[in-house]
């Protein structure tokens, strides 16, 4: 189901918490939403499902949420993980959130297995972790198998198995031809999982486009060259026009090459190589270099 | 409608605090129905009026009240109102169903309460209980009807709720009216006392004081029965109103 976000716009008082923001979710995609803290992607999220007043509209198939029945089908949300009553029982929670379409008590019994509490299902949730918290909140989210998941830093707090199974699990529920909306703070996490990515920063759209293209407004990635002979091989290559960048003892960085042809020029001057790689732009440095001036609350006291 | 009704009556029912509530009034009410009977021997005789009316003393109703207030209490003390919202964006449809579950609830709990009184008095000493006395009632001489006592206490739970949606503060719904009835409004009658009458108008104005003028027959006010009712609606209002256009 194709998600369309349209003109979402919201203040707090005089804070423009989001400004005028645009973006698609394409089904059978993982779309991440990054932004720094403060920089309006719970809001927007909340705009998008209604729950916040603001101008603009959301539409889920072409249509406004209000207008699908059952709404659980369509999308399920985690917004926190701590959206529980402490007192109620893992079980009874999801049977409640399953009343609006209908879910039986064997659908709950397989989500909270799917997500690993099934030991934990009649305790209270009271005393689980952030970890666990936050597993009761996806088991929230996919219970009525929606066809738009929507979870906002759903990551936080869990060990790094149990991310590698979110991971895999996000992608699988893509895959299924869903739309899939991911906020999170962990960039290589979301390198690993998102096809497209919404970037904002101060309530402003800043990027909106495949991963493979935010990562391309880097500069171009370099080459990473180590061998015995470092002094031979930068002459080689500045003899070949190439611009030497970085270079450590035995190590030489080389933009703006492909790795084949510095293999080819170090063959020809007879050095042998060590190490030949490619040094592409992560998701890290970009999103640092985009968001530079953007973020609303910095460490070290400057603004 | 139907859905969003399953998900209040589960909402309602998974929680300790509902069974621990109603389990309280139903003894809190046996209690007020018993006590006088057996604790005083040579009493006068009971009304079987008087001693259902035990189900609608403020006491009983401020245990009821809790629920009340948990109608959205909880659901913005924990941050459920966002799951509750995405899967009902309809928001009128949440508030008539949480308003209906909690009619719902009353009308199960005072059944109960009475059903409670009703094997009290039928297991009283004999001519402790009877049909042709007089009766007497806990807060007043005057023994309100039936219906009346259930569409008092039934305000006084609206009130309650309300209070709760224009807070946002489960506490606060559950104390605002229990301190408003017993004694701000108290405070408030006895400094129009001193102002010989310049604050009158005040006083016939407070939502108790009607509710309970209107209970017990008092007829020194205007249509007390109707001041009350008026609080109570308007209080309603002001919160589907605050809770329609509020961020969740």
């Amino acid at each position: 189901m194709r998600v369309e976000a349209i003109n979402l716009d919201k203040y707090f008082k005089k804070v423009h918490a989001v400004n005028n923001l645009s973006f698609t979710i394409e089904p059978g995609r993982v779309t991440g939403f990054l932004g720094p803290n403060g920089s309006g992607k719970s809001t927007t999220m909340r705009l998008m499902l209604g729950l916040d007043s603001g101008s603009g509209h959301t539409l889920f198939d072409g249509k406004p949420l209000t207008h699908h029945s059952p709404v659980t089908r369509v999308v399920g949300a985690h917004l926190d993980a701590k959206f529980f009553h402490p007192k109620r029982t893992a079980y009874a929670h999801l049977r409640m959130l399953g009343s609006e379409s209908g879910v039986t008590k064997a659908r709950v019994n397989e989500v909270l297995e799917l997500v690993g509490l099934e030991s934990v299902a009649k305790k209270r949730p009271g005393g689980f972790s952030l970890g666990m918290g936050q597993r009761l909140g996806l088991a929230s989210a996919i219970l009525a198998d929606p066809q738009v998941l929507m979870l906002d830093e759903p990551a936080n707090g869990l060990d790094p198995q149990s991310i590698q199974w979110m991971r895999d699990f996000l992608r699988h529920y893509a895959s299924l031809g869903r739309s899939v909306l991911v906020s999170s703070h962990l960039l290589s996490e979301m390198q690993l999982l998102a096809d497209d990515l919404v970037v904002i920063a101060k309530g402003d759209l800043i990027a909106a486009e495949t991963m493979k293209e935010f990562l391309a407004r880097a500069s171009a990635g370099a080459v990473v060259v180590r061998t015995t002979d470092s002094r031979k091989l930068a002459e080689a290559l500045q003899a070949q026009g190439l611009t030497l960048v970085a270079s450590g003892v035995d190590e030489l960085r080389v933009p703006e090459v492909t790795s084949d042809r510095v293999g080819h020029i170090a063959f020809a001057a007879g050095v042998p190589i060590l190490e030949l790689r490619t040094e592409s732009a992560s998701l890290e440095s970009v999103f640092l270099q985009l968001t530079e001036n953007a973020q609303e609350y910095r460490v070290g006291g400057a603004q | 409608m139907i859905s969003a009704l399953k998900y209040e009556w589960r909402r309602l029912w998974s929680v300790r605090a509902t069974w621990i509530m109603s389990v309280s009034y139903l003894v809190l009410v046996g209690l007020l129905g018993a006590l006088p009977i057996y604790l005083d021997k040579n009493g006068p005789t009971q009304s079987w009026n008087g001693l259902y009316s035990a189900s609608s003393n403020l006491l009983c109703l401020i245990l009821l009240s809790v629920i009340a207030a948990q109608t959205f209490g909880h659901e913005y003390r924990y941050g459920l109102i966002r799951l509750t919202l995405t899967e009902f964006p309809k928001r009128e449809r949440v508030f008539i169903a949480k308003l209906v579950l909690l009619f719902v609830y009353y009308v199960l709990i005072a059944t109960a309460g009475w059903s409670v009184l009703g094997v009290i008095g039928a297991t009283a000493p004999e001519g402790k209980v009877s049909a042709d006395a007089a009766g007497y009632s806990m807060s007043g001489m005057h023994i309100p009807q039936l219906w009346q006592s259930f569409v008092f206490g039934w305000g006084y739970l609206v009130i309650a709720f309300a209070i709760t949606v224009l807070t946002r503060n489960l506490a606060l719904g559950i104390v605002l009216p229990f301190v408003t009835a017993t004694l701000g409004e108290q405070i408030i009658t006895a400094l129009s006392t001193l102002a010989k009458g310049r604050m009158d108008w005040l006083v016939h104005s407070l939502p108790f004081t009607n509710g309970d003028a209107w209970l017990s027959g008092d007829s020194d006010l205007q249509q007390p029965g109707l001041v009350y009712l008026a609080w109570v609606v308007g209080i309603l209002l002001l919160s589907a109103i605050r809770f329609h256009k509020s961020d969740a």
